[in-house]
C-alpha cells in the first residue's frame, strides 16, 4: 500500500534540545490527521518537516511514495500544499499576482485561470486585484488556502489555520476545509481547535515535548474523549 | 528560465511598488558623493578628484550596494514567504538566479544614477569613455550581486544578519573591488581599455556565479 504520509522514527534536534523524539505516523490516502498538543510540544516541526522545510535529525519519511531525498530535490516537493502560520504571501503583490506567480513557480500551464478559478472557488474575485497587505486575517486565510491549491496537491498541511479568526470564520474555514478531502487528497492539521478536529479529522496524535503520547481514530475521535486525551497528554507533560 | 523570469518579474514588481530599498540604495550613494563633494580641497574637480575618481565612485557603490542585498531576502521573510520559494519543486539555483538578476538590475539603476550626479557634482566630462565604464562597473557589480545575493540568503536567517552580510561580502569580494576599482581608474584616464583587470572580473564573476548557483541548493533549507 502507498501511503499518502509514512514517516518512521522521525527525529528532529536543534542543539541540545530535542523537538521530534522518534514519531511514528502513517496517513493513508483521502484521510485527514490532526495533530494535537500545546505550545513547544513539537507540531509545528512535524510539519515542516513534513512540507521538506527542514531534514529531520535522524528517520525516515516518505510522501506519496517518495522519500525525503526526493523531496528535498524538487519534483515531489509538487506533492504537497502548505499553509504555515504566516500566510507566504507578498503583501505588495495583488491576490490574482500572488497565485500566478506561485503558478508560475510550480510550472502551471495557464497560471492566470488557475488563479481567476481559485479566487472565485475562495469567494475573493471582488478583491483579486487588490495588494494582499491590505487583506483582513480571513482573507489573507483563503488565499493563503488558494495559493497552497494551485499546484493541485495530494498532501495538504494546514498549521493553525483557525489562529486568529472569530467563530464564524473559522466554522466557514472549517467548512472549507472539509471539502478540500477527498479524490485521495489527504491532509494533516495542526490545531488547538479540539471541535474542529474532531470534526475534520479521521486520526488524530497527541504530542507532548516532542512525543507522542496519544493516537485516535473513530469514537475516540469524538470531542469529549479527544478532550479528555488532551487534558491527560497536558498533565503528563507538565 | 521560467523560474528565473517568475522571480525576476515579483522582485521588480514588489520593489516598484514599495521603492524601499532603491530609496535607501539611492539616498545613502548620493551622501557618499556630497560627502566627498564638501570633503575634498576647494569641493571642485581637479587633480585629485581625477585621481581618485575610481576608489570614490566604488566606496558609493558598494555600501549602497550592501545596503541592498541585506534587504534582498529580508522582504522574504515577511509572511514567510522564503517558505513559498523553499517549496517550490524547481531547482534552486534557478531562484539564485532569478534573485542576483533582481539585484543586478536594481544595483544598476542607483549605480547609473549615482555615476551621473558624480560627474555633475565634480564637474567631470565622462562621456567619451561611458562604453568602458559601463563595462568594467557592470562587470563589477556582476561579481557583487553573485555572492551578494548567496551571503544574503545565508544571513537571512540569522539574528545580526545587518551585521553579518557585510563581515561575510567584503572579504570575498576583495578580487571584484580589485579589478574594478583599477579598471575604472584606467577607463576615467582615458587609458583605453584596461584588459587586465576586465580578465581578472570576468574569471572571478564566473567563478562566483558558478559556486553561487550550486552551492544555493542547501541555502534554503532551515
Amino acid at each position: 500500500m502507498t501511503f499518502a504520509l509514512r514517516a518512521l522514527e522521525l527525529h528532529k534536534r536543534f542543539g541540545a534540545v530535542i523537538a521530534l523524539d522518534h514519531v511514528d505516523v502513517e496517513l493513508a490516502p483521502g484521510r485527514c490527521l490532526a495533530v494535537l498538543g500545546a505550545n513547544g510540544a513539537g507540531k509545528s516541526t512535524l510539519l515542516r518537516l513534513l512540507a521538506g522545510l527542514m531534514r529531520p535529525t535522524s528517520g525516515e519519511l516518505e510522501v506519496a511514495g517518495h522519500d525525503q531525498e526526493q523531496l528535498r530535490r524538487g519534483e515531489a516537493r509538487a506533492l504537497v500544499g502548505y499553509v504555515g502560520h504566516a500566510t507566504l504571501l507578498y503583501s505588495e503583490l495583488t491576490a490574482h499576482e500572488n497565485l500566478v506567480f506561485t503558478g508560475r513557480l510550480h510550472g502551471v500551464s495557464d497560471p492566470a485561470q488557475r488563479a481567476d478559478m481559485l479566487l472565485e472557488s475562495q469567494a475573493l474575485t471582488h478583491v483579486a486585484h487588490r495588494r494582499a497587505g491590505t487583506f483582513s486575517r480571513g482573507m489573507s486565510q483563503r488565499l493563503a488556502i488558494a495559493r497552497a491549491l494551485v499546484h493541485q496537491p495530494r498532501l495538504l498541511l494546514f498549521d493553525e489555520p483557525f489562529t486568529g479568526l472569530d467563530r464564524s470564520a473559522a466554522d466557514h474555514l472549517g467548512d472549507q476545509l472539509a471539502t478540500l478531502r477527498g479524490d485521495d487528497r489527504s491532509c494533516v492539521l495542526v490545531t488547538h481547535e479540539l471541535h474542529q478536529a474532531s470534526r475534520l479529522a479521521q486520526e488524530a496524535i497527541i504530542l507532548a515535548r516532542g512525543r507522542v503520547v496519544h493516537r485516535a481514530e473513530g469514537d475516540a475521535l469524538e470531542r469529549t474523549a479527544l478532550e479528555s486525551a488532551y487534558a491527560d497528554a497536558a498533565a503528563a507533560s507538565a | 528560465m521560467r523560474v528565473i523570469l517568475a522571480i525576476l518579474w515579483k522582485d521588480l514588481l514588489t520593489e516598484w511598488r514599495a521603492r524601499d530599498r532603491l530609496f535607501a540604495m539611492l539616498v545613502f550613494a548620493l551622501l557618499v558623493v556630497v560627502t566627498f563633494h564638501f570633503a575634498l580641497p576647494d569641493g571642485t574637480a581637479g587633480d585629485a578628484i581625477e585621481r581618485n575618481a575610481a576608489g570614490l565612485l566604488w566606496v558609493a557603490y558598494i555600501f549602497s550596494a550592501l545596503l541592498g542585498l541585506n534587504r534582498s531576502f529580508a522582504q522574504e521573510l515577511d509572511n514567510d514567504a522564503l517558505a513559498g520559494l523553499a517549496l517550490a519543486p524547481v531547482d534552486r539555483g534557478s531562484v539564485f538566479a532569478g534573485k542576483a538578476l533582481a539585484n543586478l538590475i536594481l544595483t544598476g539603476s542607483v549605480q547609473a544614477l549615482v555615476a551621473f550626479a558624480f560627474a555633475l557634482v565634480f564637474g567631470l566630462d565622462w562621456l567619451s569613455v561611458l562604453p568602458g565604464l559601463v563595462g568594467i562597473i557592470g562587470l563589477g557589480s556582476l561579481g557583487i550581486c553573485s555572492v551578494g545575493t548567496l551571503f544574503s540568503a545565508m544571513a537571512v536567517r540569522t539574528r545580526f544578519r545587518e551585521v553579518l552580510l557585510p563581515v561575510l561580502l567584503l572579504p570575498a569580494l576583495f578580487p571584484v573591488l580589485a579589478g574594478a576599482v583599477r579598471g575604472t581608474s584606467e577607463v576615467l584616464d582615458g587609458g583605453g581599455i584596461p584588459w587586465d583587470a576586465f580578465q581578472l572580473l570576468v574569471v572571478v564573476d564566473g567563478v562566483y556565479w558558478v559556486s553561487s548557483f550550486l552551492v544555493f541548493e542547501y541555502v534554503l533549507d532551515e
